[in-house]
């Protein structure tokens, strides 16, 4: 029998290289009153762009493109979502039935 | 470039109008709208005739000079012209007098019309140079991506969540595809997908490949009207999940029109969604232009997308035609498969029994007449979606091996019919 080799699997992250990511943001109704973007943009190293929007009083809808590092654009994807906005890659569906 | 160009022009951007060169490439870069592909009607016009289509082999590339590619197909040359059924005994049951199926149920090699935008897909794909194909899905796509790669030799991978039902990854599997599980909720699982398709030098069906993907939808449309000896139906239903269906069959009825293929006529597209999912019907019966994302809880799973990126190509398709929508609840779903089935002998996937459903609201609400001819798009296979059934089309009775038994079954039966 062939003595067990170690594994050896990487877990080094991706590398943290600058990325432009662009998203569709869609707001909550409690949500549309709120200063998001430039929250963001406080709390997290990326450059934020609005490109489209669109907000009435039961819906807001951006189209926001960042640009930063990778773990900053995760992360304040994370923020955005734990607020209740939901985000979306701007290809929106890619996951299809 | 003559090569790479065939009928086409360029792509499109469905908002501002803006041209691309026709690369792998499928958002705009002003204001991020869908690119679509644009053709040069002149010169498709003074190429194809009925009598040309009818004098090539019977799939979906004999309207060739209509879909997006620029040489021969390369990739599913038997897929398509399913056949256009009539269903006199469904027609009987919904109150129609005119009732025609198109059976994407049988289509070539996976049992959806996935297949149909896939090849074409592929077969650009290819053209384009690419050698490795993608795409991100939880059922049909999949399949299709999979099997039609393998048969054309290309390397393929696909995406789905790690939480998908092992029939349907099985479905990729054996193609020998490269399926790769994604743990994370949909959205995580969506943007990731994006990312990959962004970062990655491959043709992503449904991502950089969209434009050319999109457009092989059509072919059900050229179909249904050649089908119909060179008609436009007066209604067709069909099941919305992104709604690009509904708008390219819209787009198909209207390029055999403008090439004087079929008389010019009056037609409405009618959409078709799920209760548990039905942000776009929701908004085109409250008569809005645009619609609201909803989380899908349907057991048709194939329609279930929240947040519909041709949604609002699709309402304006509807308003546009005059044609209506409706929503049907998991147990009318359930009905409309077991009508179709037990009507006509096709056995659909949840989507279909939307379609058949919402046809039956439809026609009991008078927004489909009863004397005008009238064609269901049923989209895949019920063989895909068993698990939505099982437990609601009654169960076989058993005796022991004694022709006495059987006897008296039959008797029993005959004083008490059954009612499943």
């Amino acid at each position: 029998m062939a003595a067990k080799t170690k594994k050896t699997t990487s877990t080094k992250p991706a590398k943290d290289i600058t990325q432009k990511t662009r998203l569709w943001l869609m707001y909550p109704a409690k949500q549309i009153t709120h200063p998001v973007i430039w929250e963001l943009s406080q709390k997290f190293k990326v450059i934020t762009n609005v490109r489209q929007a669109s907000v009435t009083d039961e819906i807001g809808v951006v189209c926001l493109e960042l640009v930063g590092p990778r773990s900053e654009i995760t992360s304040a994807i994370k923020w955005l979502e734990k607020k209740g906005v939901k985000v979306e890659p701007v290809e929106i569906n890619v996951l299809e039935s | 470039m003559e090569k790479q160009v065939g009928f086409m022009k360029a792509l499109k951007c469905r908002e501002c109008a803006r041209e691309y060169p026709l690369a792998a490439t499928h958002v705009c870069e002003f204001d991020f709208g869908p690119l679509e592909v644009v053709y040069d009607y002149a010169r498709i016009g003074s190429s194809i005739t009925r009598e040309k289509i009818m004098s090539r082999p019977q799939t979906m590339w004999r309207y060739r000079e209509l879909l997006p590619i620029a040489n021969e197909p390369t990739v599913g040359f038997q897929v398509g012209y399913t056949p256009l059924v009539k269903a006199t005994r469904l027609a009987k049951k919904l109150g129609l007098r005119e009732l025609w199926i198109k059976n994407d149920t049988v289509n070539y090699p996976t049992l959806s019309f996935k297949d149909r935008v896939v090849s074409v897909a592929l077969s650009r794909a290819r053209e384009l140079g690419f050698t490795t194909v993608a795409c991100a899905s939880t059922g049909n796509l999949a399949n299709s991506v999979a099997a039609n790669a393998a048969s054309a030799g290309l390397k393929s991978y696909v995406f789905i969540p790690a939480d998908l039902e092992q029939g349907k990854v099985i479905n990729s599997l054996v193609y020998g595809a490269n399926v790769i599980g994604i743990r994370g909720h949909y959205d995580e699982v969506n943007r990731l997908c994006a990312e990959i398709a962004g970062k990655f030098g491959w043709a992503f069906v449904n991502v950089n490949m969209r434009p050319y993907y999109a457009e092989g939808s059509k072919s059900m449309g050229f179909e249904i009207m050649e089908q119909l000896g060179w008609q436009i139906p007066q209604h067709t239903v069909v099941c919305m999940a992104s709604g690009s269906l509904l708008t390219k069959i819209h787009k198909s009825y209207q390029e055999f029109s403008k090439l004087g293929l079929v008389k010019d006529a009056s037609y409405k597209v009618h959409g078709a969604q799920a209760t548990g999912c039905s942000p776009i019907s929701t908004a085109q019966k409250a008569g809005l232009d645009f619609f609201k994302p909803v989380k899908p809880d349907t057991i048709a799973k194939s329609l279930a997308i929240g947040t519909p990126a041709d949604g609002f190509y699709a309402l304006k398709v509807m308003k546009e035609t005059g044609a209506a929508s409706d929503d049907v609840t998991d147990d009318e779903i359930r009905e409309g498969i077991r009508l179709l089935a037990e009507c006509e002998g096709i056995f659909a996937e949840t989507a279909g029994g939307v379609t058949v459903g919402v046809a039956k609201k439809l026609v009991a609400s008078g927004k489909i007449p009863a004397n005008e001819s009238v064609v269901l798009c049923i989209t895949g296979h019920g063989l895909k979606t068993l698990d939505a059934v099982v437990g609601h089309v009654g169960r076989p009775r058993e005796i022991r091996p004694s022709l006495r038994e059987f006897e008296a079954l039959l008797d029993a039966e005959a004083k008490s019919p059954i009612v499943s």
